[in-house]
């Protein structure tokens, strides 16, 4: 399973903290204001019962007494309901004696051992206060208090608090997010400058001033561009001055070679042999040479202007000695913002290598759609295999058909080449089997910003 | 040929004696000038990194001189040394190590740069600007203007064509004689014509650039 993120664990975090603050908040204040409100509830209830009770003691005094009378005199309003329970017998309002049922049978034997006594029930109407007065030896008083009004406003109370606690939730969740947004923010920087240092531009660096509490991240991180810049740089100008310093004798003995392969016709059979050898290495060597400094210099920025692509693979088709009638085009002119001296080298090192390990250039494609640029190599070779294909714009891997190093077989460096240059203007290379057999190799260009 | 270095000029001088040159060499620039004043030759190869006068200056002091043909053979290809080569008055840029047979492709179009294809008998006019191909004369307000042999076939074949836009390949193709080469080229000659046709070489009126197309002489 993926593990959330961290903006998600952060937000997580903040949410279940507020939320278990709010709910115990929640809960506790409830709990206080019910006993409170209870509390306060019942003591007026029974200071009300003791008046009611000396009332009906003052009215049961006589002998032979209404009950009904003084029940009824009894101004309890809707919510009180009184009943009398004398020698076994109970008294109340034909409205009221319904109730008697519902006084729990151990406040009645309180109340009968001569102990006067309350306690919460539930009723019909909902929950309610029984009040037992014993009177004298055979006579109880019971007054039921219904407490459906403070039922409500305990009920509205509950419901106030669970929106709060789940408003309160909601904003920690919402601080979490906006939290952990405000945190990741600075890394946002570091993204970018990783992402233009993969895409090749090594002057990227962080700014330790920006942000306080990452300065040392940045230390960090821009020590590390450094040490690779400043390694890439020096592998770079190795191999810059490396071929560099080859060009002077190469110079030397291509020209030389070029006096001894004109009087081969004079030399002996072994001489002119050897001549030929030589002239070939040579001509291998100036090829090898010219690739590395291509390579050395290829990760610099390409320098983008519109050039006509279809001309241009028409006029590199022409110096291969490739029939031009091969490029597909669309029939509108293509004008693609490149390099040009890279883009006629990529065009160069694929007819090439389609003519030398591809059994020749089927057709190259150029299309345009929405999603990107694009131009298809197609050769009609064998193809190249899938282990091949990930290992093929590898530096100093060579064409299988080479594999014995033919003559004039170059050092594996073309396809390399290609890549790092459609690598500089953006773009991809991919190459996959084209249909009706051969290889496809594909350029992808992505749309220009217009 | 201007070059210090003592074997590739002895290789370079034999096998340009087989495409049937004539060659003279130099191991500095000084020699070398003093040389080319004594005796004229036809066409100048120059190394830039040289002992004493660099190749640069070299290339200054001959364009003082005269029109002689110029070719850089350099192992230096960054841009910075290439454009200031071609500034300084160069007419052509090979990198080393050239093929024998390039260089001297490099030569022959060079010298049959002196004259257009088919060099018009008519005087070509352009306002202020007078072109006679035949001639090989090119006048600015009636006065006679020194143009090397490339920038003159540089502003024929523009004038050939005035009005109409010529892409830095096509000039390169009819101008250089190359299949596929460098814009610098193209770019850098444009810029040295500027400095001699232009009433204010910064701001164009005649020659003019058409951003992603190439040049075009105005009528």
């Amino acid at each position: 399973m993926r593990r959330p993120g961290l903006r998600a664990r952060v937000t997580a975090g903040f949410a279940i903290a507020a939320f278990i603050v709010s709910a115990t908040v929640a809960l506790l204040s409830y709990q206080l204001t019910e006993n409170y409100l209870l509390g306060e509830r019942e003591r007026s209830a029974l200071r009300a019962t003791a008046i009611e009770a000396g009332i009906v003691k003052a009215g049961l005094a006589g002998s032979n007494p209404d009950i009904g009378a003084v029940l009824k005199a009894l101004d309890t309003g809707g919510k009180r309901r009184a009943v009398i329970y004398r020698d076994g017998t109970w008294y109340g309002r034909n409205a009221d004696f319904g109730i008697k049922s519902t006084i729990p049978a151990n406040l009645q034997a309180m109340v009968s051992s001569g102990q006067a006594g309350a306690q919460r029930i539930r009723t019909d109407t909902g929950p309610a206060l029984a009040i037992g007065v014993p009177l004298d030896d055979s006579t109880s008083f019971y007054v039921i208090d219904v407490m459906q009004e403070l039922d409500r406003s305990l009920q509205v109370l509950a419901l106030i608090i669970t929106l709060v606690a789940a408003a309160t939730t909601a904003a920690g969740a919402a601080l979490g997010w906006y939290a952990a947004r405000y945190v990741v923010r600075p890394l946002t920087n570091v993204v970018a400058a990783a992402d233009n240092i993969s895409a090749g531009d090594l002057t990227a660096r962080l700014d330790p001033s920006a942000e306080p509490d990452l300065a040392r991240l940045a230390a960090s991180f821009n020590k590390m561009v450094d040490e690779l810049s400043a390694r890439v740089q020096r592998d770079r100008r190795f191999a810059a001055d490396v071929s560099h310093e080859l060009r002077s004798p190469l110079q030397t003995l291509s020209a030389a070679t070029s006096v001894l392969t004109r009087r081969a016709a004079g030399m002996d059979a072994k001489a002119a042999a050897a001549a030929h050898l030589v002239a070939g290495e040579v001509q291998r060597f100036e090829d090898l040479v010219t690739d590395l400094l291509e390579l050395s210099r290829s990760d610099q920025p390409a320098s983008l202007e519109p050039v006509d692509i279809a001309a241009l693979t028409r006029s590199v088709c022409r110096t291969r000695g490739v029939d031009t009638a091969k490029v597909q085009a669309p029939p509108d002119d293509v004008v693609w913002r490149v390099d040009r001296r890279r883009f006629q080298q990529i065009l160069a090192n694929l007819i090439d290598n389609a003519e030398a390990h591809g059994g020749g250039l089927h057709a190259i494609t150029i299309r345009e759609t929405s999603q990107g640029r694009y131009l298809d190599i197609d050769d009609d070779g064998p193809g190249v295999s899938p282990p091949d294909r990930a290992i093929i714009f590898d530096r100093f891997v060579r064409g299988r058909a080479a594999g014995a190093r033919g003559d004039g077989d170059g050092a594996g460096l073309g396809l390399a080449i290609v890549h790092q240059h459609v690598t500089a203007h953006g773009g991809t290379i991919t190459v996959t089997d084209r249909p009706g057999g051969g290889a496809r190799f594909t350029i992808a260009l992505p749309t220009e910003p217009t | 040929m201007i070059e210090d270095d003592d074997r590739i000029r002895m290789s370079l001088g034999l096998a340009l004696e087989d495409e049937g040159y004539t060659v003279r060499s130099a191991g500095t620039a000084e020699e070398g000038l003093a040389a080319q004043r004594a005796d004229p030759a036809d066409t100048v190869l120059v190394d830039l990194m040289l002992p004493g006068i660099d190749g640069f200056e070299c290339i200054r002091q001959l364009r003082r001189d005269g029109d002689v043909p110029i070719i850089v053979v350099s192992a230096r290809d960054d841009t910075h040394d290439v454009v200031a080569a071609l500034e300084a008055g160069a007419d052509d840029y090979v990198i080393k190590p050239v093929a024998v047979k390039e260089l001297s492709a490099r030569m022959r179009a060079l010298r049959r740069r002196a004259r257009p294809a088919q060099a018009s008998t008519l005087t070509l006019v352009f306002g202020e600007l007078e072109i006679r191909p035949q001639a090989g004369e090119v006048l600015l307000h009636g006065e006679l203007l020194s143009l090397t042999r490339t920038e003159f076939r540089l502003i024929c074949e523009l004038a050939e064509h005035a009005g109409l836009v010529l892409s830095r390949q096509q000039l390169l193709e009819r101008v250089w004689e190359y299949d596929y080469g460098d814009d610098r080229l193209v770019d850098v000659h444009i810029g040295r014509l500027r400095q001699k046709i232009e009433d204010n070489p910064s701001v164009p009126s005649r020659l003019i650039t058409v951003r992603g197309l190439g040049y075009k002489l105005q009528r």
